[in-house]
């Protein structure tokens, strides 16, 4: 890489500017972030920055405390100063990246990038974020360097979550920094990113429009109810739960509005946008813009939260008539076709399932999918040469499972044709050319990558910046190591093998034990250099299968469940103590049973967004795979001559006891799920089987075998008072019921190694056994089995 | 023999962990405080002195290593020994208690007693938390942290949220109008407080003094506290702004004898009329107050109607508004000046501090009996009735 990037600018400190400088802060950079000095500056205050820098500390203040949280810890908003245009524009000369993020107004970002221009340092960034200005306009009239170095760096919101990033380049951009900015986007922000044309609301806002306003027509056409709409588009078709008018009330409609109109008056030669073109805007959207529903907001939009309550308590929302405008009580739409594709596990079945059949539903559905497809293939090559780019755009901005044309091929590529065809939408060339050569799909995988068919080159071609990414799909047409129900183990090149989980949410039964303890048979016998432990799910595991664990101890089948929990303490510690190394990688939730799997590993890859915690308390249970021998083990290891020891003890405790879930990796290292010398963070969440990959081959050479520890310090009485002292007092404070004391007693017990009279070392073998006992004491009570049996038919927890 | 107190002097309370003593250490502020109180007496000759007699309740750390020897050796010189004693926020007028009971003894004719305290260096429940496994098996409300304790009897005693922010509102407007009106200005010591400390990357230095009790907010209002979460209880009463402050300061009285009162051409204030303290369920500590006082008041054979000014320390709002209720105390009489809810509890020195405050306050209002009372960690009460001379 030819640029560095460590001091970052931000200018413009709004909801999307402050979000920015947060996911700046989040992956290391030094963020000034600017705004305008307040008009109403107190003449008694003028000179004191605090007043001065107002307009910037506030959103900050407000974007700190704002939920999904910005920041991966609170503590980073120290990377983070402020100050205002007037004082601190000269700062900008430090700056190695400047990114301008002011109102949406031509004139005022033409007036801040003149002076960016004559403060800044040659060679330095500069971009712009802007959604709906074409980036060259934004140039005009600054220096050749500034051109050189300067192009569109378009976040979506809120910046920390949503993944996309489209860079866009104009005619005097330096193609090495373009190049750059590709890179530094994935690897260092953690985003995908994208490569966009300077064409109206570039790709994924272009075709997120266009989306959204058919659904919208569709609505109507059909005449459905918002919510049935909702239910429609959302988790059914692998989409956010938002579905299309929940999404627009939390975008705000004002927002959505100004960006479909900037759309509907900017495009040319679109056959969509442009009938629409001076026409009105529907009664019920103009109802909502004229008195200020704009959604989440402003207290309501197309759904209203009322303060009533219903007969069990829950708040009664209203949805609005979209015929009669008013806000009626919402209800729970049922669609019988929903039920019915919901059972369908299979996407590409549930696709076809969906767009073929006659209901009301299926229809509206054809119809609208029909007009995406011939849509979003006649904007190419307007706004991308490669129609990869319009799916990684839709999947990582919008959220989507699938980009449209990943729905086309589960559809199938033919039965798209025909169907676009019979309902007489455009196909452009491309596609006919590419059915006439034979082409059977959009995507399609070869020597373990990722292919799509250039129509411009006409053939297929890798998948560009998956190069290094290790998609197990890729892979799957080769043989794998090791095959069960729960597991697949994967040869991911280099001898390094991937122990891939396939169970229903990854959730962790005896398949996947059986298959981890096998691969390190394997790899130990066959001299592999290690494995890897993680898979591309959007969740890296939920847990242990809890549905198995309750239907055994329902049926009192207490031997067999002893010896289930003893292998799985058993692979966890074979992973501890094998002679090759284990490396994890995760993403998303990393619950119970998984992060028991991950604290035994030698070294974990977890990415930024990875949930993790010891959850077991919620169902009644305490981690009994091994996990809270390893927080009885890590407290040892923390204390130190003269120390006191309650402090780490009852921090250790907490953890478990409270079933603390880290909102970020960063977090888990605070919670003692992760550790300093151990685990990395990786920013880029599709890069941490690659990063573990290299991990393994780092550890490989010279590897030496962890043995089983017979040195753990555990406290014993002394211990377990102050921890039971410690309990009572959630207890009295009512954040603990009496069942809660009885599990926190027990997790307290194993910590502690028991009720010893003396601190006494200990081994790992003697904490694991008194874990198991703990586990299967509280199996034994029918209040566990009660929150075993609610969580699996509620999916919530149960307080009893 | 007789005993009398001479004067007593303290420090402002700063506010713990913000205020101005917050790196300030407890065994400097009581030297400072003592060489004070000792400046009014020249003819007094500090090695006179039998004992210095400081109360503590986390006498660890800063105020470890049995604190009160070395304040006597450096405030008085090495002949002077010192004693620690700790029975929490009693502490300091438990000390002063002792300077009495030793001198009608005869073990002795002049002592320094009061208290210091910084909960600003030191944890609240000290470095090491360990109680004891059998108690906890036998009784686990026998260790319970002391808001839990301000709940318990907020429960039992029916004392309301709405009914103990009120009571932290007029707590905070007396003392403003107190520290007003200049009535604590004769009883602080103003201390200079050196900071040193890097900013910029450069180390610099710079000196403040703390002459006044710094808890009391003047915008404090029923509303302002109604929007506190609380604290320690899901749907419980007790908040941060209807419990007393953490506070850091210390406070100590000169307590001679008769003979030593002649001897020295000394003018005595008062004397301790009684002291006593009792035992109550650990859960319901913020009563104790309720079984010291009648032990008190027979022991100086006076009527409760007799006592015309009340200094009740202030733990929590619910726990003096549940003691003034159940041991039938005439709330015009209590705490003529604010309490700890607006002017801080620094623990250890309390007592001693209220003793002083009291003292004053009786001067001028020409007053005869007063009392000090407090309840104390681990289930105890304790009450002091002054006779103003």
């Amino acid at each position: 890489m030819s640029f560095r990037i460590k001091k970052v600018v931000v200018l413009g400190s709004g909801v999307m500017g402050s979000g920015i400088a947060c996911h700046l802060a989040n992956v290391g950079m030094e963020v000034l972030m600017l705004d305008i000095l307040p008009r109403d500056l107190d003449p008694k205050k003028a000179n004191l920055p605090q007043e001065r820098n107002k307009i910037a500390n506030a959103a900050l203040q407000a974007a700190i405390k704002s939920k999904p949280a910005p920041l991966y810890s609170k503590s980073y908003v120290n990377r983070i100063k402020t100050g205002n245009f007037e004082d601190d524009f000269k700062a900008i000369a430090d700056a190695d990246w400047i990114i301008e993020v002011v109102i949406e107004r031509l004139d005022i970002k033409q007036h801040i990038f003149a002076q960016v221009d004559e403060y800044r340092k040659a060679g330095s960034l500069v971009s712009s974020n802007t959604s709906s200005i074409p980036i060259h306009l934004l140039a005009e009239g600054r220096s050749a360097d500034f051109k050189q170095h300067f192009c569109g760096t378009h976040f979506f919101n809120p910046p920390r979550y949503l993944r996309l990033l489209e860079i866009i380049p104009i005619a005097e951009s330096d193609p090495k920094m373009i190049d750059f900015f590709m890179e530094f986007g994935d690897v260092q922000l953690g985003k995908q990113t994208v490569l966009c044309k300077d064409t109206p609301a570039f790709i994924a806002n272009r075709i997120g429009v266009m989306s959204g306003c058919k659904l919208f027509a569709l609505t109507e056409q059909y005449e459905l109810s918002i919510e049935e709409v909702d239910a429609l588009t959302g988790s059914l078709l692998g989409r956010p739960n938002t579905g299309t008018y929940r999404l627009q009330d939390l975008v705000g409609l004002d927002t959505g509005d100004k960006v479909t109109q900037f759309v509907v008056n900017n495009v040319s030669d679109d056959e969509f946008f442009e009938p629409m073109k001076g026409q009105e805007t529907p009664a019920y959207f103009r109802f909502l813009l004229d008195n200020g529903f704009l959604g989440n907001k402003s207290g309501k939009g197309f759904y209203e939260k009322t303060k009533q309550k219903d007969e069990k308590g829950k708040t009664i929302i209203n949805a609005l008539n979209l015929k009669t405008l008013s806000y009626e009580p919402s209800v729970r739409p049922k669609i019988a076709v929903a039920k019915q594709a919901k059972g369908i596990e299979l996407m590409d079945k549930r696709m076809q399932f969906l767009l073929e059949g006659d209901s009301k539903e299926q229809h509206f559905l054809r119809d609208y999918f029909l007009a995406l497809f011939s849509y979003t293939a006649m904007r190419l090559p307007e706004i991308a040469e490669a129609y990869y780019k319009v799916d990684d755009a839709m999947r990582a901005g919008y959220v989507w499972d699938f980009g449209p044309f990943e729905y086309w091929d589960l559809l199938g590529f033919a039965k798209g044709c025909e169907l676009i065809e019979a309902a007489q939408l455009p196909l452009p060339q491309w596609i006919l050319d590419m059915r006439a050569a034979g082409i059977e799909s959009f995507y399609k995988y070869a020597d373990g990558k990722r292919m799509y068919y250039d129509f411009q080159a006409q053939q297929w071609t890798p998948v560009s910046g998956t190069e290094s990414l290790i998609i197990l799909d890729s892979i799957r047409e080769k043989s794998p190591l090791i095959k069960n129900s729960e597991c697949t183990v994967h040869d991911i090149g280099d001898g390094v093998m991937c122990v891939e989980f396939t169970s229903k949410s990854n959730a962790i039964g005896e398949g996947i034990g059986q298959a981890m303890s096998d691969a390190i048979d394997m790899a130990e016998a066959e001299g592999w250099n290690g494995i890897v432990i993680g898979n591309n799910a959007k969740q890296f595991t939920v847990g242990a299968n809890l549905m198995n664990v309750g239907m055994l101890a329902m049926q009192k089948k207490y031997d067999d469940l002893n010896q289930m929990v003893d292998q799985f303490q058993q692979v966890n510690m074979k992973i501890r103590t094998s002679k090759i190394p284990v490396v994890v990688a995760t993403q998303g939730y990393v619950f119970g049973g998984g992060c028991e799997i991950s604290m035994h590993c030698d070294a974990g890859v977890y990415a930024a967004e990875s949930y993790i915690g010891l959850v077991e308390v919620g169902v009644g249970l305490l981690p009994g795979g091994g996990g809270t021998k390893e927080f009885a083990l890590r407290a040892s290891d923390a204390y130190f001559e003269g120390d006191v020891q309650m402090p780490t003890l009852i921090s250790h405790f907490k953890s478990i006891a409270t079933a603390a879930v880290a909102t970020s990796a960063v977090e888990a290292f605070d919670l003692n799920y992760l550790q300093k010398h151990r685990d990395q963070i990786c920013y880029n969440t599709s890069r941490n089987i690659g990063m573990a990959k290299e991990k393994v081959l780092q550890l490989a050479p010279g590897y030496v075998p962890a043995s089983a520890r017979e040195d753990i310090t555990v406290l014993g009485r002394s211990g377990m008072s102050v921890l039971y002292s410690a309990i009572n007092e959630f207890r009295l404070g009512e954040y603990m019921s009496d069942y809660d004391v009885e599990i926190a007693r027990k997790i307290a017990y194993v910590i502690c190694g028991g009720d010893l009279t003396s601190t006494q070392k200990v081994s790992e073998q003697y904490l694991l056994d008194i874990e198991r006992e703990g586990f299967m004491s509280l199996l034994g009570n029918q209040k566990t089995l009660d929150r075993i049996q609610y969580l699996l038919m509620n999916n919530k927890p149960l307080r009893n | 023999m007789e005993a009398y107190i001479i004067k007593g002097y303290r420090s402002a309370v700063g506010k713990a962990k913000k205020g101005g003593f917050k790196n300030y250490r407890s065994d400097d502020l009581a030297v400072s405080i003592i060489e004070a109180l000792m400046a009014d007496f020249p003819q007094v000759d500090p090695a006179s002195i039998d004992d210095v007699i400081v109360g503590c309740a986390n006498p660890e750390g800063e105020q470890g290593l049995q604190v009160a020897r070395l304040i006597a050796a450096r405030a008085l010189g090495k002949e002077v020994p010192g004693v620690t004693i700790n029975r929490y926020c009693a502490s300091g007028l438990e000390a002063i208690g002792m300077a009495v009971g030793k001198i009608k003894a005869g073990f002795g004719h002049a002592y320094i007693a009061g208290g210091t305290e910084s909960m600003s260096l030191l944890p609240m429940t000290g470095y090491k938390l360990s109680p004891s496994y059998q108690a906890n098996l036998d009784n686990i409300n026998y260790h319970v942290s002391m808001g839990h304790t301000a709940e318990a009897v907020a429960a039992k005693y029916g004392i309301s949220r709405d009914a103990a922010d009120e009571f932290s509102v007029q707590s905070h407007q007396k003392a403003a109008a107190a520290i007003d009106a200049g009535k604590f200005k004769e009883e602080i010591v103003p201390i200079s407080v050196e900071e040193v400390f890097v900013s910029e990357g450069k180390r610099q230095s710079t000196t403040h003094t703390v002459a006044v009790d710094e808890g009391v907010r003047r915008d404090t209002s029923i509303p302002g506290l109604a929007r506190l979460r609380p604290a320690f209880k899901l749907g419980g009463v007790v908040t941060a702004g209807n419990s007393s402050q953490t506070s850091d300061g210390a406070a100590f009285t000169l307590v001679v004898s008769e003979a030593f009162v002649k001897e020295h051409n000394l003018e005595p204030i008062a004397r301790l009329a009684a002291v006593a303290v009792g035992g109550v369920d650990p859960l319901y500590m913020g009563i104790g107050p309720c079984v010291a006082i009648p032990k008190a008041l027979k022991q100086a054979g006076l009527e409760l109607s007799q006592i015309e000014q009340v200094e009740l320390n202030e733990a929590f709002a619910v726990q003096a508004l549940a003691v003034i209720q159940e041991a039938g105390l005439d709330p015009e009489t209590v705490n003529p000046n604010g309490g700890a809810i607006a002017l801080g509890h620094p623990l250890g020195c309390t007592g001693a501090k209220l003793s002083i405050q009291l003292l004053n306050e009786m001067k001028r209002r020409n007053q005869t009996y007063g009392m000090v009372t407090a309840c104390v960690g681990g289930g105890q009460g304790i009450a002091g009735i002054f006779e103003r001379l």
